[in-house]
């Protein structure tokens, strides 16, 4: 054999390895750069207000099949809601809906500057009795069920003790911040309990906290994996089609950012973060004192057991304080998010949503 | 949001090196979770934020009574003027809104009278 035959399978190789790491770069950019198709199932708007919009889900059973009590989602008010309807093959929203559930989703919308003083109050208790006002004249059903996830679920819960005769017959909590007692549990707290951390200063400077502040707060919580680790482990599984896909369209929802209403933001530090009213009892909102006791609706409360952004001392003690009868904390693995929308999300999360809300919706 | 191979073949240098990596990955990220856990670090970013809102409000000020000068002086509408307007759009879509609600309830209430005598129809016929 001489040099030359030797060379060139050698050759070949080298070529068809440079090819493959160009082409994976190139997957890699468009991943980066580019947006992948999230939140597809059907719906349609039934109700708007300021920037809130109200959708409702087409459903895919028939009417007979359906549980007769339909289910509201309220997700938080620093990202848009799209996470619970990531992709198509996996998603919350067409699981429930094949299950046979009436779903609606309340988005919030992007705050303006002329939204810059509301406060949780106004969502709880202008915005959402409003929704829930048209999600049963839309139902036909005087009984809801609502699910609250982070920043919604702190919503659900003082709408929930505010108005516990409107209807609300199930409450699903995700991840919820409920409870602020422990100064040192994860990071934010110990940050915002700071006496330097100034939130009037903030807002009284910005307006709204944008989008980008409140992105790098919920990211330094874990620098390394977040900014380092996350695009590692893509690249390592970069001609793996359905590590890939997953991880577009989730990197899509994170990319989108939106700014935090000034007026909640102040409020989320100063009463809940710093003075802890709602566990305290001493929770006003538009001059109305908010007891958890007065929560009677059946209550699912689910924790994720390595949350770093709501640690679940913050939602579990919750549980002793309300009025519920019929109430279960249930804990999962995951994260914040990873525990909805995760790889696992459909064989535990999910499921267990459902059983549960089935039982309690006819 | 990612899968990681952990099957390492030893004679594999490229492996060895993947593996060492996310090894000294896994250390400097429990480093930093526990850097950011201290109350040094939140003391340091609260003094520092608190610092650059200080130092950036005087230069935000001046830019928007510039920009309000100049667009009054243009003619044109001003921040204040849109976000004024906004805010009045939606006091009027919460009148709305109270409006739509009561046309609910109203036809609500006169559709229940007119659906008893329906259902009795259907009950005689069958």
């Amino acid at each position: 054999m001489t040099a030359t035959e030797t060379l060139t399978p050698l050759l070949a190789d080298l070529y068809a390895e440079l090819e493959r790491i160009t082409e994976n770069t190139r997957t890699f950019s468009r991943l980066l750069t580019t947006d992948a198709k999230i939140a597809q199932t059907p719906k349609e708007v039934v109700w708007t207000l300021n920037k809130a919009k109200l959708y409702r889900y087409v459903p895919v059973v028939p009417p007979a099949q359906r549980h007769r009590i339909p289910l509201l989602m309220v997700f938080a008010i620093m990202n848009r809601p799209y996470v619970l309807d990531l992709r198509p093959g996996h998603s919350f929203v067409e699981y429930m809906l094949k299950k046979g559930f009436d779903l609606y989703l309340l988005d919030w919308g992007i705050p303006g500057p002329e939204d810059r003083n509301m406060k949780f109050d106004d969502y709880a208790l202008e915005y959402l009795p409003r929704v829930i006002r048209k999600l049963k004249t839309v139902s036909g059903s005087d009984e809801f069920s609502m699910l609250g996830w982070c920043l919604g679920a702190l919503i659900s819960t003082i709408y929930a003790s505010a108005r516990p005769d409107d209807g609300l017959k199930n409450l699903i909590l995700l991840t919820a911040p409920l409870d602020f007692s422990d100064k040192q549990a994860g990071g934010f707290i110990r940050w915002t309990s700071e006496k330097a951390f100034n939130a009037d200063r903030i807002v009284d400077t910005m307006g709204n906290v944008p989008g980008e502040m409140i992105d790098y707060g919920a990211k330094a919580l874990k620098p390394v994996e977040n900014y380092v680790s996350n695009y590692v482990n893509l690249w390592d599984n970069i001609e793996n089609p359905k590590v890939v896909d997953s991880w577009h369209a989730m990197n899509t929802w994170v990319r989108e950012t939106i700014p935090m209403a000034g007026g909640a933001y102040r409020q989320l530090i100063n009463d809940f973060y710093k003075e802890n009213r709602l566990m305290n009892d001493t929770l006003v909102a538009r001059g109305e004192p908010i007891h958890l006791a007065n929560l009677r609706a059946s209550l699912l409360n689910i924790i994720a057991e390595s949350d770093h952004i709501t640690p679940p001392c913050q939602s579990e003690n919750a549980m002793v304080k309300v009025g519920s009868t019929d109430k279960e904390l249930f804990k999962i693995r995951g994260g914040h998010i990873g525990m909805m929308a995760g790889s696992g999300a459909e064989k535990n999360t999910w499921p267990h949503i459902e059983h549960w809300l089935t039982k309690r919706s006819d | 949001m990612s899968q990681k191979n952990d099957s390492v073949n030893p004679f594999d240098p490229t492996g060895m090196f993947k593996n060492m990596r996310d090894s000294g990955i896994d250390a400097w990220s429990k480093i930093m979770i526990q850097l950011v856990n201290t109350d040094a670090y939140a003391q340091a970013t609260g003094a520092m934020l608190d610092t650059w809102l200080a130092t950036s409000t005087p230069f935000r000020k001046a830019i928007e009574s510039t920009m309000t000068q100049v667009l009054t002086n243009l003619n044109m509408p001003t921040r204040n003027d849109v976000t004024s307007l906004a805010e009045r759009l939606t006091n009027i879509e919460m009148r709305l809104d109270d409006m739509e609600a009561k046309v609910d309830d109203t036809l609500r209430a006169a559709r229940k009278p007119a659906a008893a005598p329906k259902a009795k129809e259907t009950k005689d016929a069958v």
